[in-house]
């Protein structure tokens, strides 16, 4: 064998190997970005069932639990962050993404349920947003909205946000979607009950909320 | 399947390619030419000076030839005067008194015609060329005529940097150059060069007289009689150790300018009179790998780029309609935590800072075998984030030009 046709193989068994290990690194990083999300998602469940057992233990005073439901919704944000990035990384047919979006959604409603109770009970009055979604490529405004919808959470803190994809196959999502009446009409909001569908902007989004209910609800983290 | 799936390709041959010359710097015959000993021998030798309006370096030039380290009986400079317009003629007849020096003065006929004349005035075994804008070191004619020990050895070409470089963009080319340094040793180890550039190249002269001297070339009679070199079988060699020193250009349009005339004068000899070397099993690694490789970096940087600016169009776009009506200071300041999980690393962009961490290293040892001094810091920065911004410019211009037979002036 000659001495560059020995080269060649080598430097094409070093350049096998360079894309091996970057692609076994990569596909590393994201187990370890899914590893992450189980750990947040069982932890959510701790807390979510946490927050149920309090809440039926204190009965007589169940308005002391608040605390930790403002915690739960953050950390339920948190999750979600990081949920619709490694369905970035990883793609919307990754079946892990998938298993953690169902038991997300399933969080979700949980606490939106338990934000309810309390607000019945404490006589709050939180303003919650219920966001219907798609990304099968049949919502071209679903980026738009969501986008609009996390300048809204971040910029007020005690806004409850919940996302669903509409298309995902739960269950107790798609009776969800057949309590809360959503027709398949996305982006589709259900803002403190009211349903409103499509999204033409920011300034027609926010029109759809209570009258003040935007400006009063960072005075009024603390008291949820 | 994605756009972004058709950059893999080409950042796999990248891979290979510079896995290929690091390999091959550290086979023997690398090992041997960079441990290669100066030659006691000192045969007779002429370095032909083209001159075309180079009033302002010729004198430095001539100087630094004067003050190479060789027996002054066995060199001979010839300066030629290829009509300049400016005051070159009264600059190199400053020099007509020096017993060195012969001093030819002519019509403009190009720079091929300039060596012609004066190689067809001397019986020196070798020859070299020296652009009217480079400087060598001292010992830069010993290291290249220790390259001639080996019989079959016709040609020889040194090691270039960047004179004195200012700009950011002079930085940048030195830095480049210092990469080619590498190339260079790299490929003339296993004869794979196809160019034997301007400042201070040699030949044996009796083999350029039977190869029929130089020609026009597509504007680069040194890549030219490079290829005629090689399809006469013949070996080329490099002398990582003879330091010169060229000007480069200062701007972006005259280095663009400068390359379009490379790349176009490349297509058209590789495409046109010598296609035959691409592929072909006979010239080794020059047919199997090096052309091939060259014509592929040429596509690969217009279509990268391309490709590139389409993924950039989109993801603005993109980005602009789904921030649109959202106030300014949310849309586009960073906002969100900096966390391990959100590193924004993927499959080719891992691949991609591999490639460029690579070149890196063939950077840095070019300059160790060179022995280059001089701060490289700049260099490399701009290397690394300006170098692909404008490559792209020039290799579309080039192509451009030989698709639809466009002819530029040599000088702009």
């Amino acid at each position: 064998m000659s001495l560059v046709a020995r080269n060649a193989l080598i430097a094409l068994f070093i350049t096998i190997a360079i894309s091996g290990t970057v692609a076994y690194a990569i596909n590393y990083l994201n187990n370890a970005r899914v590893s992450e999300l189980s750990a947040i998602e069982e932890q959510l469940s701790i807390d979510s069932l946490s927050l149920e057992t309090q809440f039926s233990l204190l009965e007589s005073a169940p308005c002391d639990s608040n605390a930790s439901s403002v915690t739960l919704t953050t950390e339920l944000a948190d999750f979600g962050n990081r949920l619709s990035y490694a369905e970035n990384q990883l793609g919307s047919d990754n079946s892990q993404v998938i298993r953690l979006k169902e038991r997300y959604s399933l969080l979700e409603i949980r606490d939106y349920l338990i934000t309810k109770q309390l607000a019945q009970v404490c006589r709050t009055k939180p303003v919650t947003v219920l966001y219907f979604y798609s990304n099968a490529g049949d919502c071209a405004d679903c980026d738009k909205a969501g986008y609009a919808l996390s300048y809204l959470r971040d910029t007020y803190p005690a806004l409850r946000v919940y996302s669903f994809d509409y298309n995902l196959d739960l269950g107790a999502l798609k009776t969800f979607i057949a309590v809360t009446k959503v027709r398949s009409d996305l982006p589709a909001f259900i803002i403190n009950g009211k349903h409103y569908y499509g999204f033409t902007s920011l300034e027609d989004l926010e029109k759809q909320f209570p009258k003040g209910a935007l400006a009063t609800t960072t005075a009024t983290t603390t008291r949820l | 399947m994605s756009p972004e799936m058709l950059i893999y390709p080409f950042l796999f041959i990248a891979i290979f390619f510079e896995s290929f010359v690091l390999v091959t710097l550290l086979s023997k015959p690398a090992r041997e030419a960079r441990s290669r000993m100066l030659n006691a021998s000192t045969p007779s030798v002429a370095i032909v000076v083209p001159c075309w309006n180079e009033a302002s370096t010729i004198t430095a030039t001539c100087d630094s030839l004067l003050a190479l380290d060789y027996p002054k009986e066995n060199l001979e400079i010839i300066l030629v005067d290829d009509g300049s317009t400016d005051t070159t003629r009264e600059a190199v007849l400053r020099f007509k008194e020096h017993p060195q020096i012969r001093i030819i003065h002519k019509e403009n006929g190009g720079k091929h015609t300039a060596l012609n004349a004066g190689i067809a005035i001397t019986n020196a075994e070798l020859v070299g060329c020296l652009d009217a804008d480079s400087f060598v070191e001292p010992d830069a004619l010993r290291e290249i005529v220790s390259c001639f020990y080996n019989p079959q050895v016709v040609a020889a070409t040194a090691a270039m940097s960047i004179h004195k470089p200012k700009n950011i963009l002079q930085h940048m080319q030195n830095a480049e150059y210092t990469f080619g340094i590498t190339l260079r040793h790299a490929f003339a180890s296993i004869n794979g060069l196809y160019v034997t550039p301007g400042p201070f190249s040699f030949y044996r002269r009796e083999i350029v007289n039977t190869l029929g001297g130089f020609r026009y070339g597509h504007q680069t009679e040194d890549m030219e009689m490079a290829l005629r070199i090689q399809r006469a079988g013949y070996e080329i060699e490099n002398a990582p150790r003879a330091r010169v020193y060229t000007k480069a250009p200062s701007t972006i349009a005259k280095l663009i300018n400068q390359r379009t005339r490379w790349i176009s004068g490349f297509l058209r000899n590789i495409l046109g009179e010598y296609r035959d070397l691409i592929g072909n099993r006979n010239h080794g690694v020059l047919g199997m790998l090096v052309l091939p490789s060259a014509i592929l970096s040429v596509a690969s940087g217009i279509l990268l780029f391309g490709l590139m600016l389409f993924l950039f169009a989109r993801n603005t776009v993109t980005a602009l309609e789904v921030r649109e009506g959202i106030p300014l200071s949310y849309a586009f300041l960073p906002h969100g935590t900096l966390d391990w999980f959100y590193l924004p690393i993927g499959f080719y962009t891992l691949l991609a800072i591999i490639v460029l961490l690579t070149s890196i290293i063939l950077i840095a040892i070019g300059r160790n075998i060179s022995k280059t001094t001089g701060g490289i810091f700049i260099g490399l920065i701009s290397y690394t984030f300006l170098y692909g911004l404008i490559t792209p410019f020039w290799l579309f211009r080039a192509a451009s030009d030989v698709a639809i037979g466009k002819r530029r002036s040599w000088r702009y």
